[in-house]
């Protein structure tokens, strides 16, 4: 499959998850998977799911603006980058934001998320 | 050695080399190497200097916001994902980027990048 539709699916259905009840992002991450938050670290997907169903918002919208694809290398997994808005509820403005995600492939045919950096793009 | 130090001291390089003379990042690229600038693919050391040596300005100068790293597997590859703002001369507002580098080992103890992924910030 292009890698690029398989990118911009991945991405559709982490911010669609992200968006819907952040709860459910723990099937995408795995012990090994590192997050990195606004310069925080997290590792495995507890820590970095409580990481973000504590984020102090109940509602959001990530509105997707670009998305980049490359393969990292022979092992089968993808690095997607992505940039966009973030638009909370009650707040006038939106949020840019910058995200890097490196999927690795499942034995199901699948990708999990191994390494995640997000970043809020101030004006 | 501590990877943020090692990723610090990258990006510091890497941008040096890219603010005096352009045509020195051949150095660090490789012919399996990939760059996605602004949504255009290009690959290989040749071609990816060749774009950027051609961008529309002479000299520039890039301010780093922030830098965060990664480990990205057992190959012992890193992620770095960078945030800054880029100078161009005779402009007064200055351009917004965020960029990816997905750096590689090399035999000789030093790393090139083997995924590079440009975009600029739109306010």
């Amino acid at each position: 499959m292009d890698p690029d539709i398989v990118a911009k699916a991945f991405v559709e259905h982490y911010y669609n998850t992200f968006d819907a009840s952040r709860a459910n992002l723990v099937t995408l991450y795995q012990e090994t998977s590192m997050m990195t938050f606004e310069g925080q670290k997290h590792q495995g997907p507890a820590s970095i799911v409580a990481k973000l169903t504590g984020l102090p918002f109940q509602q959001c919208k990530h509105a997707i603006s670009t998305v980049d694809c490359q393969p990292s290398g022979p092992a089968g997994g993808m690095i997607v980058f992505v940039s966009g808005m973030l638009q909370l509820a009650g707040e006038e403005h939106h949020l840019r934001f910058s995200q890097l995600f490196h999927l690795i492939p499942t034995p199901q045919g699948s990708f999990f998320v191994q390494n995640d950096i997000f970043r809020l793009n101030y004006g | 050695m501590d990877p943020d130090a090692v990723a610090k001291a990258f990006v510091g390089h890497y941008y040096n080399l890219f603010d005096s003379n352009r045509a020195n990042l051949a150095g660090l690229y490789q012919e399996g190497s990939m760059l996605t600038f602004e949504g255009e693919k290009i690959q290989g050391v040749q071609s990816i200097v060749g774009k950027l040596t051609s961008l529309p300005f002479q000299q520039c100068k890039h301010n780093i916001s922030t830098v965060d790293c990664q480990p990205s597997g057992p190959a012992g590859g890193m992620l770095v994902f960078v945030s800054g703002s880029l100078q161009l001369p005779g402009e007064q507002h200055q351009l917004k980027f965020s960029q990816m580098f997905h750096l590689m080992p090399t035999p000789a103890g030093s790393y090139y990048v083997f995924n590079d992924i440009f975009r600029l910030n739109y306010a």
